[in-house]
């Protein structure tokens, strides 16, 4: 369990400081935009910024694309087994998702009070009555965007460039034949309900009320569901040279 | 006995067979040159050994432990890759400090020490490094490595006649203090030579021969003259290839010698570990 200790401190640590840097250019930006937009309309009163949480976004899929081409080859040529390396991965996502969801839900919550016109992403959806929750939605739907490009990255080099376009192609195929089957084959009833079925999902009941477990739960699902699928194929990864 | 067991090993990739049913051991305290043309599988079998690529027949098994997928293992081998595999944004002396963390055996000062005879700024990133120095890093991460089995995958990529004059001298000075195996890939046949023991040689993803370098060296010959007394004098011996020289002909022999007969103009000369390589690989051996 040593050794997983430390593989699992490498990933933590090496990634650290890249979130600062990140946040510090991104609130830079911010900065500068605001600074532009007093001098030019002599107006501070609208930003026009939002739900900066979605710049994360990005930022958590670059380190999880990352995670499979540089960390793998870090740890594999240090002798780790695949299974450690998923849980170190892993890990990674559960430090990094923990940490930039708190950052994001405070800061969101200070910028709303100081910057009109703001809101957070959680805030846009489901109000602002309770942050624990706005924190745990945020850190799971990192969670969920982490596991999900792992998973794809993985697949992607599992199956090589060639495969992972028809893949693609499948998938934006898939996509297309969904919506057309909601069109033209399902009734109206039937829509109706699986549409009720993804809104109890994200929490919102027929009545009007919002059930926070329920968003919380159907991330957490997807996490358990992508992570598992990671781990099958990560099993099975090969390093490429 | 402590050893690297590779047992019906066999590797296939799109219709190639990178290693066909391979079986042969590394035995514990020896210095081995695994040797190969380009392609004939010796880094598919490294990293197989090393748990980067997957068998998908047989199995490699380290002093009686299953090496896949096994972290029993990992304190008993350590592959130094011809590839790229470390974090090219961290410093050197980083890279020695999670290595150090990564494994119980790493000597962190004797790594530093290395650094030192070889000039190696390991206040440098990885990526920074030219390629020979990228070598010097790794082969240096490697030999401040006491584990009882390290690979080098071509370990004096890139660098200069006294870098890789000092890695083998280090590797020597290191195997005389602390017994164990130690396996070199490379090219540069003639250059280790000299020092290691044994060899195995495989070609098109088959072991050609595990052999020891002295004995090799005690069989192979080269036997020099006229066609036709060549000709004659070959009969019956197991002649791995031929050269002509204008009127001459040179046959590469391996086995016993026996005397030229009397009043013959051949000659028989020693035949060097690169020559006996390429003309085993070349004609395939037998």
């Amino acid at each position: 369990m040593g050794k997983l200790k430390e593989a699992i401190r490498y990933e933590c640590s090496t990634s650290f400081k890249y979130i600062w840097y990140f946040y510090a250019i991104q609130y830079a930006i911010v900065a500068l935009i605001y600074a532009i937009l007093s001098i030019s309309t002599g107006s501070t009163e609208r930003l026009g910024v939002s739900c900066l949480e979605t710049n994360t976004f990005i930022y958590v899929g670059i380190v999880s694309i990352l995670g499979m081409t540089e960390d793998f080859k870090m740890l594999i040529q240090n002798g780790f087994m695949r299974k450690y390396i998923f849980i170190s991965t892993v890990s990674l996502f559960v430090f990094m998702s923990g940490i930039m969801a708190l950052f994001d839900t405070a800061a969101g919550n200070i910028l709303r009070h100081i910057v009109y016109g703001y809101t957070t992403l959680f805030g846009s959806i489901y109000g602002y009555d309770n942050i624990f929750i706005s924190w745990l939605w945020l850190f799971l739907l990192y969670m969920f965007i982490c596991v999900l490009l792992y998973l794809a990255i993985l697949v992607i080099y599992k199956i090589g460039k060639t495969l992972s376009i028809c893949l693609g192609v499948a998938l934006g195929g898939t996509v297309l034949l969904i919506t057309a089957v909601f069109q033209y084959v399902l009734s109206n009833e039937a829509v109706n309900k699986i549409i009720e079925t993804a809104a109890k999902a994200m929490g919102f009941m027929p009545d009007g009320t919002i059930i926070y477990l329920f968003p919380v739960l159907t991330l957490l699902l997807f996490v358990v569901v992508l992570g598992i699928g990671s781990y099958a194929v990560i099993r099975r990864i090969e390093l490429k040279s | 006995m402590n050893s690297i067991l590779i047992k019906n090993i066999t590797k296939r990739y799109k219709g190639v067979t990178a290693l066909d049913n391979v079986s042969f051991s590394f035995e514990y305290g020896k210095i081995y040159g695994f040797l190969g043309r380009n392609g004939a599988g010796k880094s598919t079998l490294i990293n197989i050994m090393a748990n980067r690529i997957f068998a998908d027949e047989g199995e490699v098994v380290i002093d009686q432990v299953s090496a896949k997928e096994n972290m029993e293992v990992h304190e008993k081998i350590f592959c130094m890759s011809e590839v790229d595999l470390y974090d090219t944004s961290l410093k050197i002396k980083d890279q020695f400090k999670w290595i150090s963390r990564f494994y119980d055996s790493f000597d962190i000062e004797k790594a530093f020490d290395i650094s030192r005879k070889f000039n190696l700024d390991t206040n440098k990133r990885f990526k920074a490094l030219s390629k020979g120095y990228q070598s010097i890093f790794k082969l240096t991460a490697a030999l401040a490595l006491n584990v009882p089995y390290i690979v080098f995958d071509e370990p004096v990529l890139g660098l200069d006649v006294n870098h890789r004059e000092l890695f083998y001298d280090l590797l020597l000075k290191d195997y005389e203090n602390n017994e164990r195996t130690i396996i070199i890939a490379t090219h540069l046949i003639e250059e280790i030579a000299n020092i290691i023991e044994e060899v195995v040689l495989i070609d098109k993803g088959k072991v050609l021969l595990q052999e020891s370098v002295d004995t090799l060296l005690g069989t192979g010959y080269c036997v020099s003259g006229p066609e036709q007394e060549v000709v004659s004098y070959c009969r019956d011996k197991n002649v791995i290839g031929n050269d002509e020289l204008g009127n001459l002909k040179l046959a590469y022999i391996l086995g016993e010698k026996s005397p030229l007969p009397h009043g013959s103009h051949l000659q028989i000369t020693a035949m060097n570990l690169q020559k006996l390589f390429v003309k085993l690989t070349e004609k395939g051996g037998n």
